[in-house]
Protein backbone atom coordinates (compact mmCIF):
# COMPACT_ATOMS: atom_id res chain seq x y z
CA UNK A 1 0.00 0.00 0.00
CA UNK A 2 1.52 3.33 -0.98
CA UNK A 3 1.68 6.32 1.36
CA UNK A 4 -1.14 8.35 -0.17
CA UNK A 5 -3.57 5.40 0.01
CA UNK A 6 -2.57 4.79 3.59
CA UNK A 7 -3.14 8.47 4.50
CA UNK A 8 -6.54 8.47 2.79
CA UNK A 9 -7.61 5.32 4.66
CA UNK A 10 -6.44 6.90 7.93
CA UNK A 11 -8.48 10.00 7.08
CA UNK A 12 -11.64 7.96 6.43
CA UNK A 13 -11.07 6.03 9.66
CA UNK A 14 -10.60 9.31 11.56
CA UNK A 15 -13.79 10.70 10.07
CA UNK A 16 -15.97 7.76 11.02
CA UNK A 17 -14.31 6.96 14.37
CA UNK A 18 -16.08 9.92 15.99
CA UNK A 19 -12.86 11.78 16.78
CA UNK A 20 -14.01 14.58 19.11
CA UNK A 21 -11.38 17.08 18.01
CA UNK A 22 -12.19 16.60 14.34
CA UNK A 23 -15.92 16.95 14.86
CA UNK A 24 -15.45 20.06 17.01
CA UNK A 25 -13.56 21.66 14.11
CA UNK A 26 -16.40 20.75 11.77
CA UNK A 27 -18.95 22.14 14.25
CA UNK A 28 -17.10 25.47 14.54
CA UNK A 29 -17.00 25.75 10.76
CA UNK A 30 -20.72 25.20 10.34
CA UNK A 31 -21.63 27.38 13.32
CA UNK A 32 -19.60 30.37 12.11
CA UNK A 33 -20.51 30.11 8.44
CA UNK A 34 -24.21 29.45 9.06
CA UNK A 35 -24.43 32.45 11.38
CA UNK A 36 -22.70 34.66 8.80
CA UNK A 37 -25.13 33.50 6.10
CA UNK A 38 -28.18 34.02 8.33
CA UNK A 39 -27.04 37.55 9.16
CA UNK A 40 -26.31 38.39 5.52
CA UNK A 41 -29.30 36.96 3.67
CA UNK A 42 -32.12 39.37 4.66
CA UNK A 43 -30.31 42.68 4.01
CA UNK A 44 -28.45 41.33 0.98
CA UNK A 45 -31.64 40.11 -0.70
CA UNK A 46 -33.43 43.37 0.11
CA UNK A 47 -30.58 45.34 -1.51
CA UNK A 48 -30.53 42.95 -4.47
CA UNK A 49 -34.29 43.43 -4.94
CA UNK A 50 -34.03 47.22 -4.74
CA UNK A 51 -31.14 47.26 -7.22
CA UNK A 52 -33.18 45.12 -9.62
CA UNK A 53 -36.44 47.03 -9.35
CA UNK A 54 -35.88 50.62 -8.26
CA UNK A 55 -34.34 53.40 -10.26
CA UNK A 56 -32.32 55.89 -8.25
CA UNK A 57 -29.15 57.94 -8.69
CA UNK A 58 -26.03 55.88 -8.02
CA UNK A 59 -27.71 52.54 -8.72
CA UNK A 60 -25.24 51.53 -11.42
CA UNK A 61 -22.33 52.61 -9.24
CA UNK A 62 -23.64 50.44 -6.38
CA UNK A 63 -23.96 47.44 -8.71
CA UNK A 64 -20.39 47.99 -9.90
CA UNK A 65 -19.15 48.23 -6.30
CA UNK A 66 -20.81 44.95 -5.31
CA UNK A 67 -19.50 43.24 -8.44
CA UNK A 68 -16.00 44.52 -7.65
CA UNK A 69 -16.24 43.25 -4.07
CA UNK A 70 -16.77 39.75 -5.47
CA UNK A 71 -13.14 39.73 -6.52
CA UNK A 72 -11.67 40.88 -3.20
CA UNK A 73 -9.50 38.08 -1.75
CA UNK A 74 -10.49 36.66 1.64
CA UNK A 75 -7.12 37.60 3.05
CA UNK A 76 -7.72 41.27 2.21
CA UNK A 77 -11.07 41.14 4.02
CA UNK A 78 -9.24 39.48 6.91
CA UNK A 79 -6.57 42.18 6.94
CA UNK A 80 -9.17 44.98 6.85
CA UNK A 81 -11.12 43.57 9.80
CA UNK A 82 -7.88 42.76 11.60
CA UNK A 83 -6.93 46.44 11.42
CA UNK A 84 -10.40 47.49 12.55
CA UNK A 85 -10.55 45.02 15.46
CA UNK A 86 -6.93 45.15 16.65
CA UNK A 87 -6.23 47.04 19.87
CA UNK A 88 -5.15 50.17 18.03
CA UNK A 89 -8.06 49.96 15.59
CA UNK A 90 -11.34 51.92 15.79
CA UNK A 91 -13.20 48.81 17.01
CA UNK A 92 -10.40 47.61 19.30
CA UNK A 93 -12.40 48.28 22.45
CA UNK A 94 -14.89 45.61 21.45
CA UNK A 95 -12.16 42.98 22.05
CA UNK A 96 -13.45 40.76 19.28
CA UNK A 97 -10.20 39.81 17.60
CA UNK A 98 -9.52 36.05 17.69
CA UNK A 99 -13.12 35.24 18.53
CA UNK A 100 -15.87 33.52 16.56
CA UNK A 101 -17.63 36.90 16.32
CA UNK A 102 -14.67 38.31 14.39
CA UNK A 103 -14.75 35.30 12.06
CA UNK A 104 -18.48 35.85 11.54
CA UNK A 105 -17.85 39.51 10.70
CA UNK A 106 -15.21 38.56 8.15
CA UNK A 107 -17.33 35.84 6.57
CA UNK A 108 -20.36 38.14 6.47
CA UNK A 109 -18.29 40.68 4.55
CA UNK A 110 -17.19 37.92 2.18
CA UNK A 111 -20.60 36.44 1.41
CA UNK A 112 -22.56 39.71 1.33
CA UNK A 113 -21.42 40.86 -2.16
CA UNK A 114 -22.00 37.36 -3.56
CA UNK A 115 -25.56 37.36 -2.27
CA UNK A 116 -26.20 40.88 -3.57
CA UNK A 117 -24.64 40.36 -7.00
CA UNK A 118 -26.15 36.94 -7.67
CA UNK A 119 -29.44 37.93 -5.99
CA UNK A 120 -29.61 41.00 -8.19
CA UNK A 121 -29.13 38.84 -11.29
CA UNK A 122 -31.83 36.44 -10.07
CA UNK A 123 -34.34 39.23 -9.37
CA UNK A 124 -33.52 40.92 -12.66
CA UNK A 125 -34.46 37.72 -14.48
CA UNK A 126 -37.98 37.84 -13.04
CA UNK A 127 -40.53 39.62 -15.19
CA UNK A 128 -41.56 42.98 -13.70
CA UNK A 129 -45.18 41.94 -14.25
CA UNK A 130 -44.77 39.44 -11.38
CA UNK A 131 -44.51 42.28 -8.85
CA UNK A 132 -47.27 44.31 -10.54
CA UNK A 133 -49.60 41.32 -10.79
CA UNK A 134 -49.10 40.51 -7.12
CA UNK A 135 -49.76 44.13 -6.14
CA UNK A 136 -52.84 44.52 -8.35
CA UNK A 137 -54.23 41.29 -6.88
CA UNK A 138 -54.11 42.86 -3.44
CA UNK A 139 -50.75 41.67 -2.11
CA UNK A 140 -49.00 43.90 0.42
CA UNK A 141 -45.44 45.00 -0.51
CA UNK A 142 -44.00 42.27 1.75
CA UNK A 143 -46.21 39.55 0.22
CA UNK A 144 -45.40 40.81 -3.29
CA UNK A 145 -41.67 40.69 -2.38
CA UNK A 146 -42.11 37.12 -1.13
CA UNK A 147 -43.95 36.24 -4.37
CA UNK A 148 -41.13 37.64 -6.51
CA UNK A 149 -38.62 35.73 -4.34
CA UNK A 150 -40.54 32.55 -5.07
CA UNK A 151 -40.37 33.27 -8.79
CA UNK A 152 -36.61 33.86 -8.48
CA UNK A 153 -36.02 30.95 -6.11
CA UNK A 154 -33.60 28.94 -8.30
CA UNK A 155 -31.32 31.91 -8.84
CA UNK A 156 -31.54 32.87 -5.17
CA UNK A 157 -30.74 29.33 -4.05
CA UNK A 158 -27.74 29.31 -6.37
CA UNK A 159 -26.62 32.59 -4.75
CA UNK A 160 -27.10 31.14 -1.27
CA UNK A 161 -25.15 27.97 -2.03
CA UNK A 162 -22.36 29.85 -3.80
CA UNK A 163 -22.01 32.23 -0.84
CA UNK A 164 -22.03 29.38 1.67
CA UNK A 165 -19.51 27.41 -0.35
CA UNK A 166 -17.24 30.45 -0.51
CA UNK A 167 -17.17 31.19 3.22
CA UNK A 168 -17.02 27.68 4.61
CA UNK A 169 -13.93 26.97 2.52
CA UNK A 170 -12.08 30.27 2.95
CA UNK A 171 -8.93 30.29 5.01
CA UNK A 172 -7.49 33.82 4.90
CA UNK A 173 -10.07 35.78 6.89
CA UNK A 174 -10.70 32.95 9.37
CA UNK A 175 -7.01 32.55 10.09
CA UNK A 176 -6.39 36.28 10.60
CA UNK A 177 -9.55 37.05 12.56
CA UNK A 178 -10.03 33.77 14.44
CA UNK A 179 -6.43 32.94 15.20
CA UNK A 180 -6.94 29.19 14.69
CA UNK A 181 -7.54 28.47 18.42
CA UNK A 182 -8.35 24.80 19.05
CA UNK A 183 -11.94 24.08 20.14
CA UNK A 184 -12.86 27.74 19.67
CA UNK A 185 -11.92 29.32 16.35
CA UNK A 186 -10.25 26.46 14.50
CA UNK A 187 -12.45 25.64 11.51
CA UNK A 188 -12.04 23.24 8.61
CA UNK A 189 -9.84 25.33 6.30
CA UNK A 190 -7.57 26.69 9.05
CA UNK A 191 -7.20 23.18 10.48
CA UNK A 192 -6.25 21.80 7.04
CA UNK A 193 -3.65 24.56 6.65
CA UNK A 194 -2.20 23.84 10.11
CA UNK A 195 -2.14 20.05 9.82
CA UNK A 196 -0.55 20.23 6.39
CA UNK A 197 2.19 22.53 7.68
CA UNK A 198 2.85 19.98 10.47
CA UNK A 199 2.98 17.13 7.97
CA UNK A 200 -0.14 15.51 9.52
CA UNK A 201 -2.08 14.85 6.37
CA UNK A 202 -4.74 12.43 7.68
CA UNK A 203 -6.80 15.02 9.54
CA UNK A 204 -6.40 17.48 6.65
CA UNK A 205 -7.70 14.93 4.15
CA UNK A 206 -10.56 13.95 6.47
CA UNK A 207 -11.62 17.59 6.68
CA UNK A 208 -11.16 17.97 2.94
CA UNK A 209 -13.55 15.04 2.45
CA UNK A 210 -16.11 16.88 4.59
CA UNK A 211 -15.79 19.97 2.38
CA UNK A 212 -16.15 17.91 -0.79
CA UNK A 213 -19.22 16.10 0.62
CA UNK A 214 -20.69 19.50 1.55
CA UNK A 215 -20.05 20.92 -1.94
CA UNK A 216 -21.62 17.82 -3.47
CA UNK A 217 -24.65 18.05 -1.15
CA UNK A 218 -25.18 21.74 -1.98
CA UNK A 219 -24.95 21.15 -5.71
CA UNK A 220 -27.20 18.08 -5.58
CA UNK A 221 -29.77 20.08 -3.60
CA UNK A 222 -29.64 22.85 -6.19
CA UNK A 223 -30.15 20.35 -9.00
CA UNK A 224 -33.05 18.83 -7.09
CA UNK A 225 -34.72 22.21 -6.54
CA UNK A 226 -34.16 23.21 -10.15
CA UNK A 227 -36.02 20.13 -11.31
CA UNK A 228 -35.11 18.69 -14.65
CA UNK A 229 -31.85 20.59 -15.02
CA UNK A 230 -32.34 21.21 -18.73
CA UNK A 231 -34.43 23.46 -20.92
CA UNK A 232 -38.13 22.65 -20.99
CA UNK A 233 -39.81 21.65 -24.24
CA UNK B 1 -70.76 43.71 -5.60
CA UNK B 2 -70.32 47.24 -4.25
CA UNK B 3 -71.27 50.16 -6.45
CA UNK B 4 -68.42 52.09 -8.03
CA UNK B 5 -68.45 55.64 -9.31
CA UNK B 6 -65.03 57.23 -9.68
CA UNK B 7 -64.24 60.44 -11.50
CA UNK B 8 -60.65 61.12 -12.54
CA UNK B 9 -59.60 64.57 -13.62
CA UNK B 10 -56.52 66.58 -14.64
CA UNK B 11 -54.41 63.46 -15.14
CA UNK B 12 -51.08 64.39 -16.59
CA UNK B 13 -47.91 62.37 -16.95
CA UNK B 14 -44.60 63.04 -18.58
CA UNK B 15 -41.79 60.59 -19.38
CA UNK B 16 -38.59 62.56 -19.80
CA UNK B 17 -39.39 65.34 -22.26
CA UNK B 18 -42.48 63.63 -23.65
CA UNK B 19 -45.86 64.65 -22.27
CA UNK B 20 -47.84 61.42 -22.61
CA UNK B 21 -51.16 62.53 -21.08
CA UNK B 22 -52.53 66.03 -20.46
CA UNK B 23 -55.65 67.12 -18.55
CA UNK B 24 -57.21 63.71 -18.96
CA UNK B 25 -60.67 63.05 -17.54
CA UNK B 26 -62.40 59.74 -17.06
CA UNK B 27 -65.59 58.63 -15.33
CA UNK B 28 -65.86 55.00 -14.25
CA UNK B 29 -69.26 53.62 -13.26
CA UNK B 30 -70.32 50.15 -12.08
CA UNK B 31 -71.62 47.88 -14.81
CA UNK B 32 -70.39 50.08 -17.62
CA UNK B 33 -67.55 49.58 -20.05
CA UNK B 34 -65.23 52.22 -21.38
CA UNK B 35 -63.27 51.36 -24.49
CA UNK B 36 -60.03 53.30 -24.87
CA UNK B 37 -58.86 53.50 -28.44
CA UNK B 38 -55.79 55.00 -29.98
CA UNK B 39 -52.65 54.16 -31.84
CA UNK B 40 -49.81 52.21 -30.28
CA UNK B 41 -47.91 54.50 -27.95
CA UNK B 42 -50.79 56.94 -27.57
CA UNK B 43 -50.93 56.49 -23.79
CA UNK B 44 -53.72 53.92 -23.35
CA UNK B 45 -51.62 51.57 -21.22
CA UNK B 46 -50.22 54.45 -19.19
CA UNK B 47 -53.73 55.69 -18.39
CA UNK B 48 -54.84 52.20 -17.30
CA UNK B 49 -51.75 51.84 -15.13
CA UNK B 50 -52.39 55.21 -13.49
CA UNK B 51 -55.96 54.19 -12.68
CA UNK B 52 -54.63 50.89 -11.28
CA UNK B 53 -52.22 52.78 -9.02
CA UNK B 54 -49.20 51.21 -10.72
CA UNK B 55 -47.93 54.40 -12.33
CA UNK B 56 -47.30 57.71 -10.61
CA UNK B 57 -48.78 60.64 -12.57
CA UNK B 58 -47.37 64.17 -12.36
CA UNK B 59 -50.85 65.57 -11.79
CA UNK B 60 -54.29 64.12 -11.22
CA UNK B 61 -57.29 64.07 -8.95
CA UNK B 62 -59.80 61.44 -8.06
CA UNK B 63 -63.34 61.95 -6.81
CA UNK B 64 -65.33 59.04 -5.44
CA UNK B 65 -68.27 61.14 -4.30
CA UNK B 66 -66.83 61.70 -0.83
CA UNK B 67 -64.32 64.30 -1.91
CA UNK B 68 -61.64 65.22 -4.38
CA UNK B 69 -58.24 63.74 -3.61
CA UNK B 70 -54.77 63.96 -5.04
CA UNK B 71 -54.41 60.87 -7.22
CA UNK B 72 -50.95 60.03 -5.87
CA UNK B 73 -52.22 59.99 -2.31
CA UNK B 74 -55.14 57.80 -3.33
CA UNK B 75 -53.11 55.07 -5.07
CA UNK B 76 -53.37 52.66 -2.13
CA UNK B 77 -57.18 52.83 -2.18
CA UNK B 78 -57.23 52.51 -5.97
CA UNK B 79 -55.27 49.27 -5.72
CA UNK B 80 -57.94 47.88 -3.41
CA UNK B 81 -60.73 48.68 -5.88
CA UNK B 82 -59.08 47.90 -9.20
CA UNK B 83 -57.42 44.94 -10.84
CA UNK B 84 -55.16 45.52 -13.83
CA UNK B 85 -54.57 42.85 -16.45
CA UNK B 86 -51.44 43.15 -18.56
CA UNK B 87 -51.64 42.67 -22.31
CA UNK B 88 -50.00 39.30 -21.72
CA UNK B 89 -51.10 38.41 -18.19
CA UNK B 90 -48.37 37.15 -15.90
CA UNK B 91 -48.80 33.63 -14.56
CA UNK B 92 -47.03 32.66 -11.36
CA UNK B 93 -45.11 29.38 -11.16
CA UNK B 94 -47.45 26.50 -10.43
CA UNK B 95 -50.73 25.28 -11.85
CA UNK B 96 -53.89 27.20 -12.65
CA UNK B 97 -55.40 26.40 -9.24
CA UNK B 98 -52.43 27.89 -7.38
CA UNK B 99 -52.67 31.01 -9.55
CA UNK B 100 -56.34 31.37 -8.67
CA UNK B 101 -55.51 30.75 -5.03
CA UNK B 102 -53.22 33.79 -5.05
CA UNK B 103 -56.21 36.15 -5.28
CA UNK B 104 -57.94 34.80 -2.21
CA UNK B 105 -57.88 36.33 1.21
CA UNK B 106 -55.63 34.53 3.70
CA UNK B 107 -58.40 34.56 6.29
CA UNK B 108 -60.54 32.08 4.33
CA UNK B 109 -60.69 28.50 5.52
CA UNK B 110 -59.36 25.71 3.32
CA UNK B 111 -62.90 24.66 2.36
CA UNK B 112 -63.91 28.21 1.53
CA UNK B 113 -60.84 28.54 -0.66
CA UNK B 114 -61.58 25.29 -2.49
CA UNK B 115 -65.21 26.30 -3.04
CA UNK B 116 -64.29 29.71 -4.39
CA UNK B 117 -61.59 28.32 -6.68
CA UNK B 118 -64.00 25.68 -7.99
CA UNK B 119 -66.61 28.32 -8.70
CA UNK B 120 -64.03 30.43 -10.56
CA UNK B 121 -62.93 27.42 -12.59
CA UNK B 122 -66.54 26.70 -13.51
CA UNK B 123 -67.32 30.35 -14.23
CA UNK B 124 -64.39 30.78 -16.60
CA UNK B 125 -64.62 27.29 -18.12
CA UNK B 126 -61.15 26.24 -16.95
CA UNK B 127 -62.02 22.65 -15.99
CA UNK B 128 -59.75 21.09 -18.62
CA UNK B 129 -56.69 23.11 -17.70
CA UNK B 130 -57.12 23.49 -13.93
CA UNK B 131 -54.12 21.31 -13.13
CA UNK B 132 -51.92 22.44 -16.00
CA UNK B 133 -48.82 24.49 -15.41
CA UNK B 134 -49.96 28.10 -15.81
CA UNK B 135 -46.76 29.12 -17.61
CA UNK B 136 -47.47 26.70 -20.47
CA UNK B 137 -50.98 27.99 -21.28
CA UNK B 138 -51.87 29.59 -24.60
CA UNK B 139 -52.58 33.32 -24.82
CA UNK B 140 -56.35 32.84 -24.71
CA UNK B 141 -56.18 30.44 -21.76
CA UNK B 142 -53.89 32.79 -19.86
CA UNK B 143 -56.30 35.64 -20.39
CA UNK B 144 -59.20 33.55 -19.07
CA UNK B 145 -57.19 32.46 -16.03
CA UNK B 146 -56.23 36.09 -15.42
CA UNK B 147 -59.86 37.21 -15.67
CA UNK B 148 -60.94 34.41 -13.30
CA UNK B 149 -58.13 35.41 -10.91
CA UNK B 150 -59.37 38.98 -11.03
CA UNK B 151 -63.00 37.84 -10.56
CA UNK B 152 -62.00 36.13 -7.31
CA UNK B 153 -60.80 39.50 -6.02
CA UNK B 154 -64.33 40.84 -6.49
CA UNK B 155 -63.03 44.09 -8.00
CA UNK B 156 -65.01 47.28 -8.47
CA UNK B 157 -63.04 48.12 -11.60
CA UNK B 158 -61.30 45.78 -14.03
CA UNK B 159 -58.68 47.34 -16.30
CA UNK B 160 -57.72 45.31 -19.37
CA UNK B 161 -54.86 46.20 -21.67
CA UNK B 162 -55.45 44.88 -25.20
CA UNK B 163 -57.17 41.75 -23.86
CA UNK B 164 -57.82 39.98 -27.17
CA UNK B 165 -54.69 40.82 -29.13
CA UNK B 166 -53.23 37.85 -31.03
CA UNK B 167 -56.15 35.56 -30.15
CA UNK B 168 -58.01 33.25 -32.47
CA UNK B 169 -61.73 33.71 -33.02
CA UNK B 170 -62.77 31.10 -30.42
CA UNK B 171 -60.57 32.49 -27.63
CA UNK B 172 -61.67 36.02 -28.49
CA UNK B 173 -65.36 35.11 -28.19
CA UNK B 174 -64.86 33.28 -24.88
CA UNK B 175 -62.90 36.20 -23.43
CA UNK B 176 -65.52 38.74 -24.47
CA UNK B 177 -68.28 36.52 -23.05
CA UNK B 178 -66.51 36.57 -19.68
CA UNK B 179 -66.18 40.34 -19.83
CA UNK B 180 -69.86 40.76 -20.67
CA UNK B 181 -70.70 38.51 -17.73
CA UNK B 182 -68.49 40.60 -15.43
CA UNK B 183 -70.18 43.76 -16.61
CA UNK B 184 -73.59 42.23 -15.89
CA UNK B 185 -72.34 41.47 -12.38
CA UNK B 186 -71.73 45.19 -11.92
CA UNK B 187 -67.98 45.39 -12.50
CA UNK B 188 -66.83 48.58 -14.21
CA UNK B 189 -64.61 47.76 -17.17
CA UNK B 190 -61.98 49.90 -18.82
CA UNK B 191 -60.58 48.19 -21.90
CA UNK B 192 -57.81 49.47 -24.14
CA UNK B 193 -57.56 48.39 -27.73
CA UNK B 194 -56.05 49.70 -30.92
CA UNK B 195 -58.74 47.81 -32.80
CA UNK B 196 -62.18 48.45 -31.27
CA UNK B 197 -64.26 46.49 -33.75
CA UNK B 198 -64.55 43.35 -31.58
CA UNK B 199 -65.95 45.14 -28.55
CA UNK B 200 -69.29 46.26 -29.95
CA UNK B 201 -71.41 44.18 -27.56
CA UNK B 202 -69.42 45.35 -24.57
CA UNK B 203 -68.81 49.05 -24.99
CA UNK B 204 -70.84 51.85 -23.41
CA UNK B 205 -68.42 54.69 -23.85
CA UNK B 206 -65.81 54.95 -26.51
CA UNK B 207 -62.87 57.24 -25.92
CA UNK B 208 -60.01 58.02 -28.23
CA UNK B 209 -56.58 59.01 -27.00
CA UNK B 210 -54.50 61.06 -29.36
CA UNK B 211 -51.75 63.60 -28.80
CA UNK B 212 -51.93 62.98 -25.07
CA UNK B 213 -55.60 63.91 -24.73
CA UNK B 214 -58.75 61.84 -24.35
CA UNK B 215 -61.61 62.62 -26.72
CA UNK B 216 -65.10 61.30 -26.09
CA UNK B 217 -66.31 59.82 -29.35
CA UNK B 218 -69.76 58.40 -28.73
CA UNK B 219 -71.82 57.35 -25.74
CA UNK B 220 -73.85 54.25 -25.06
CA UNK B 221 -76.91 55.42 -26.96
CA UNK B 222 -75.37 55.20 -30.35
CA UNK B 223 -71.90 53.79 -29.99
CA UNK B 224 -70.82 51.33 -32.58
CA UNK B 225 -67.17 50.53 -32.81
CA UNK B 226 -67.69 49.73 -36.51
CA UNK B 227 -68.77 53.35 -37.06
CA UNK B 228 -65.76 54.42 -35.09
CA UNK B 229 -63.49 52.35 -37.28
CA UNK B 230 -65.07 53.86 -40.39
CA UNK B 231 -64.45 57.26 -38.85
CA UNK B 232 -60.79 56.40 -38.29
CA UNK B 233 -60.43 55.05 -41.83
CA UNK B 234 -62.05 58.20 -43.22
CA UNK B 235 -59.68 60.39 -41.24
CA UNK B 236 -56.74 58.30 -42.37
CA UNK B 237 -57.73 58.71 -46.01
CA UNK B 238 -58.13 62.47 -45.58
CA UNK B 239 -54.66 62.76 -44.12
Amino acid sequence: MDESTSITLDAIHLLFSGDAELWKIIAVSFQVSSTAILISVPPALAIAFILANADFPGRRLLISIFNTLLAVPAVVIGLTFYLLLSKQGPMGDWKLLFTQSAMIMGQTALCFPILVAMGHAAFQAVDKRAWETARTLGASPSLAFYTVMKEARFGLLAALFAAYGRIIAEVGASMMLGGNILHYTRNIPTAIALETSKGEFSQGIALGIVLIILAFALNTSLQYFQGKGHLSN
Amino acid sequence: MHSTHIYFSDIGIRFGHQQVLTDTELEIISGRCILLCGKNGSGKTTLLRIIAGLEVPNTGFVNTGIGKYDLNKYRQQLRQTTVYLHQQPYMFDGDVVSNLNFSLNNKLTRKQRTDRINSAIEWAGLQNIANNSAKTLSGGERQRVAIARAWLRNPGVLLLDEPITNMDQGSRSRTIELLINLKQQGVALVVSSHDPVHFGALTDTLLQISEGRVHRFRTSDNVTPIHYRKHLNKNAKQT
